[in-house]
């Protein structure tokens, strides 16, 4: 039982991270209908930026967290301003072409400049943990759930209660109606992508503690935000939230008490079963398609 | 103007091992091998309309069945051909029991799991598939009929033959069903589904054989290339070669027979012209990509025959 407690700790930290990672992929899909292949990109470039601000620069972890954000809100925008806004009345196949370009072009422009050496971020918080009865975490571990915690609360009041937000529902809802009530689309599509990216990013950064850093740690992360994208229904941040949470515990239940070779594959296998029968996500209410 | 430009592709290849013998030859045959696997894929998603981002997946199922056939059973390439393209087939038949029930972007994503979960096994399964070493694969060898040798296969040169010879004929192929009643099924379920039903179509019958005849194609294209490589490995089969082919295709023209090959001669030959700046090749690919699909949305092809239409 003890053991099972802290397999569910370790579950829920690694599903906090696939989440914040999921939330951007799921909001850029339901608002603006891209297909971010680059995602997993914008997950790796925010590690790189956090280890490298605290390893190089010597900045403390708070001012790397900031640099994160800054740095991967920037990368948002220019995706979407750069190749996006030029694809917005194209059918999908040109967006998800154009964010796999992306990805190809992010990922090795990464390993031209900084190299394949695997990076990892050791600070002084590593020395401490928390612990819960029979669980152990260290420290920057436990702050990756509470960063989820406080981020997602905090993008549920801003689409809840602001003017953005609002737009952004409109958006998401009927694009022709909410550019009829005056929805400025092009500004829209840039907050999408700012915010999307800036919790791939941070993402990417805590985990940066817990796994190693290379440029191609954003091609299994982005297949796995897909899944949960899917399992959560498309375009549903809390379906989202709670299936990125499912996968991590799913995943490492799987491996501890399965075989750890089961480990990326449940999540797929998951996710081609439910197509088949719950097509809107496990939480979703059916919905007309055509 | 098309038929022009099909004959000097034509005469590249042709004459390109009398000029060359070296890396020049393999990089033509790589494109020949794409142009396989870009024919293929047309076949379901540019003429049946139906996404797959699986064909990487279906390229390496047909390369891991003659590595395995091979290494277990000690068969040579000429049976482990027609195994390994009835192997693939059935794999497209399975892709293509979801692809009755969904469509666009959720398809998209079962294909993508598809492709995911096939990557994955082959590293996983590594008493069967090698792991993440592969299985390595001769040569094809001598060919003899009835005792007397008619063509040895083993250096790049006789590769390279067979390779050009197997991509006239999927070439060919693909043309035939295109142009026959299935093709125009395929057509008629793009065109709109609901309608191809009403008018007493089978559409379950149309898509699954784009399934079946796409991944048939790439299920060749990989038996081919597992010898021709000598080996295979699980990192030749991810969803970004998925990913590459499905470039290919869009950017030479989606739906246009000419679009896929010259779309995938194109993106495997412009990124090895690189030159001293080979370091930068996969980088020069992806914006090469983002451009091409910004500049033109309807493809290489696609737009030439718009500009025609135009003046006439």
């Amino acid at each position: 039982m003890d053991l099972f407690l802290q397999y569910l700790a370790n579950g829920i930290v690694i599903g906090s991270a696939y989440v914040l990672v999921a939330i951007g992929l799921t909001l850029i899909f339901g608002i603006l209908g891209v297909v971010n292949f680059a995602h997993g990109e914008f997950y790796m470039l925010g590690a790189y930026a956090g280890v490298l601000t605290v390893t190089l620069l010597g900045l403390p972890l708070i001012a790397a967290l900031v640099v994160v954000i800054a740095f991967s809100a920037v990368l948002g925008v220019l995706a979407e301003s750069l190749l996006h806004r030029a694809l917005r009345e194209r059918d999908m196949t040109s967006s998800i072409i154009a964010s796999f370009g992306l990805a190809v072009a992010l990922q090795n422009a990464a390993l031209l400049t900084i190299g394949p050496r695997p990076m990892l971020l050791q600070t002084d918080l590593s020395m401490l943990a928390v612990e819960f009865g029979p669980v152990f975490l260290p420290l920057p571990r436990f702050l990756i759930p509470v960063a989820m915690v406080v981020l997602v609360g905090l993008l549920f009041g801003v689409l809840r209660y602001t003017w953005t937000g609002r737009s952004l529902r409109a958006m998401a809802q009927h694009r022709t109606v909410a550019r009829l009530c005056g929805v400025r689309v092009e500004r829209v599509a840039m907050v999408t992508f700012m915010v999307g990216a800036g919790l791939a990013g941070v993402s990417g950064f805590l985990m940066s503690s817990v796994l190693m850093v290379t440029p191609i740690i954003g091609n299994m992360i982005v297949l796995k935000a897909f899944t949960v994208v899917i399992l959560g229904g498309m375009g549903d941040i809390m379906g989202a939230a709670v299936a990125g949470l499912l996968l991590g515990v799913v995943e490492t239940m799987t491996s501890a008490y399965l075989t750890n070779g089961l480990r990326d594959i449940i999540g797929f296998v998951i996710v081609i079963a439910v197509l088949l029968f719950r097509p809107q996500g496990l939480f979703g209410k059916s919905v007309e398609r055509s | 103007m098309k038929a022009g430009l099909s004959l000097i592709i034509a005469a590249v290849f042709i004459a390109a091992p009398f000029l060359t013998g070296g890396y020049e030859l393999q990089v033509l045959m790589v494109a020949l091998l794409y142009v396989t696997l870009t024919t293929g894929l047309n076949l379901v998603s540019g003429y049946a309309g139906q996404f797959s981002f699986a064909q990487g997946a279906f390229y390496g199922i047909g390369g891991y069945t003659t590595a395995i056939m091979g290494r277990d059973l000690g068969t040579g390439f000429w049976i482990n051909l027609p195994a390994g393209i009835v192997v693939t087939g059935l794999f497209g038949l399975l892709l293509g029991i979801p692809a009755l029930r969904l469509k666009g972007h959720f398809l998209a994503i079962v294909t993508i799991a598809f492709q995911t979960i096939v990557y994955l096994g082959l590293i996983q399964w590594s008493g069967f598939t090698g792991g993440q070493n592969g299985i390595l694969v001769p040569p094809i060898g001598e060919v003899s009929l009835f005792g007397a040798t008619l063509v040895d296969i083993t250096g790049l040169t006789a590769h390279y033959w067979l390779t050009l010879v197997f991509a006239v004929v999927a070439v060919w192929i693909a043309w035939r069903l295109v142009h026959s009643r299935l093709g125009r099924e395929w057509v008629a379920v793009k065109d709109d589904e609901t309608l191809a039903g009403a008018v007493g179509l089978d559409t379950t019958r149309a898509k699954l054989t784009a399934f079946v005849a796409s991944a048939a194609f790439a299920g060749a294209a990989g038996v081919l290339n597992a010898h021709v490589m000598r080996g295979v490995t699980p990192d030749d089969f991810t969803i970004w070669i998925s990913c590459t082919i499905v470039a290919m295709m869009v950017v030479g023209g989606r739906g246009t027979f000419l679009g896929p090959i010259i779309g995938a001669i194109l993106l495997t030959i412009l990124p090895e012209l690189t030159g001293s700046f080979a370091q930068y090749k996969l980088f020069l690919f992806g914006v090469l990509l983002v451009v091409i699909i910004i500049a033109l949305p309807e493809g290489l092809v696609g737009r030439w025959r718009k500009i025609r239409e135009a003046r006439a």
